[in-house]
């Protein structure tokens, strides 16, 4: 379940180091993993789905049980 | 070193100020993302820390997180009871009419007729909100006999049997804004969120500015988190123009990304802070 979750993300970051929006370069060495970060780009919210490469993924829509 | 372990959905600006104002306290935190965990139901000892902070986006996965840990021997924050409490806006009603805290009339409905019948009786305008959601949405102001037929008609007709419940609430006229107190074991600090529009919510659009929490509040405030088992809240207050003052609601898992700029008030500390109290 897990690998197939790993691969899953993998397949879902369109970008390495970038934006899978625009493709504007993100750089820095202190992200963690589920971080959501806004693209200074496009100002997408993105979500890092990887570490070593830095990759990321659109941030998941909105679920109805979100939120406070 | 206190072991905490932080349970989140997605590391927001919140989730993330918080781990950085745990680990200046010297906290040991373990991140746990919410989709990862897969816990036995039964009484074993959870093998993490003592302390959980829970905060997932999801009302479903922590409060089902939050009870599973708890029976584990976890001290979470807030408890499972506070999240179902909070999480749901009769309940949260329920809990603040049982200890005589102070707030808009409300009522609830379980058929369409019989729910317009009783806006007819009581008088426009009125609010009407699911009982379960989230950031102002799908919060509806009820002007007229149509447009309570129409509304009521969507709330009984659409989604599942657990959304057809009407939920209604007397409408206060306020004065362009509303007030947001947050409340740590004791209140900390304030809001005031100012809006045209009359959803006061920073999720849709409304503009924080600090207030310094008049001692009235501050007991209000703290008596309504108090009434539905909350460590950590943020209770939303709404002034009437003959100056009352009701409390509206009580969320449970606070957000703050929108106005910590402006309003200056250090909430991830105050909350390392608190977490860092309750650890034995």
């Amino acid at each position: 379940m897990q690998v197939q979750k790993q691969l899953e993300k993998q397949v879902d970051a369109a970008g390495i180091n970038g934006c899978p929006t625009c493709a504007f370069e993100i750089v820095g060495d202190s992200y963690m993993e589920g971080e959501v970060v806004t693209c200074e780009g496009c100002s997408a919210e993105l979500e890092v789905v990887g570490l070593k490469p830095l990759r990321f993924a659109e941030a998941p829509e909105v679920e109805e049980d979100w939120g406070e | 070193m206190k072991k905490i372990d932080l349970i989140y959905t997605r590391l927001r600006t919140e989730e993330r100020m918080i781990l950085d104002a745990l680990r200046k306290r010297e906290c040991d935190v373990e991140l746990h993302q919410d989709s990862d965990l897969v816990l036995p139901l039964d009484a074993e000892r959870w093998s993490g820390g003592n302390v959980v902070l829970m905060r997932s986006m999801s009302l479903t996965r922590s409060r089902y997180l939050a009870a599973i840990l708890e029976v584990k021997g976890a001290r979470v924050v807030n408890s499972s009871r506070a999240i179902t409490t909070c999480g749901d806006k009769i309940l949260t009603n329920l809990a603040l009419a049982a200890h005589g805290v102070a707030m808009p009339w409300s009522f609830a409905g379980f058929e369409e007729e019989a729910c317009v019948a009783e806006i007819e009786r009581r008088g426009y305008p009125v609010v009407t909100k699911p009982a379960v959601g989230s950031w102002g949405r799908m919060v509806a102001r009820i002007e007229g006999r149509s447009a309570a037929e129409g509304l009521m008609q969507m709330r009984f007709e659409t989604g599942s049997a657990q959304d057809h419940v009407g939920l209604v609430q007397q409408y206060i006229d306020k004065p362009g804004y509303d007030l947001r107190v947050y409340v740590m074991g004791r209140t900390v600090g304030g809001i005031r969120r100012r809006s045209e529009h009359w959803v006061t919510n920073t999720a849709r659009g409304a503009v924080p500015e600090r207030y310094e929490v008049p001692e009235s509040h501050a007991k209000l405030a703290e008596r309504a988190a108090a009434a539905v088992g909350a460590d950590i809240a943020a209770v939303d207050l709404l002034e009437t123009r003959e100056g009352e003052i009701l409390v509206n609601e009580v969320n449970h898992c606070v957000e703050f990304a929108r106005s910590i700029e402006s309003t200056r008030l250090p909430l991830p500390e105050l909350i390392a802070e608190y977490i860092a109290g309750v650890h034995p």
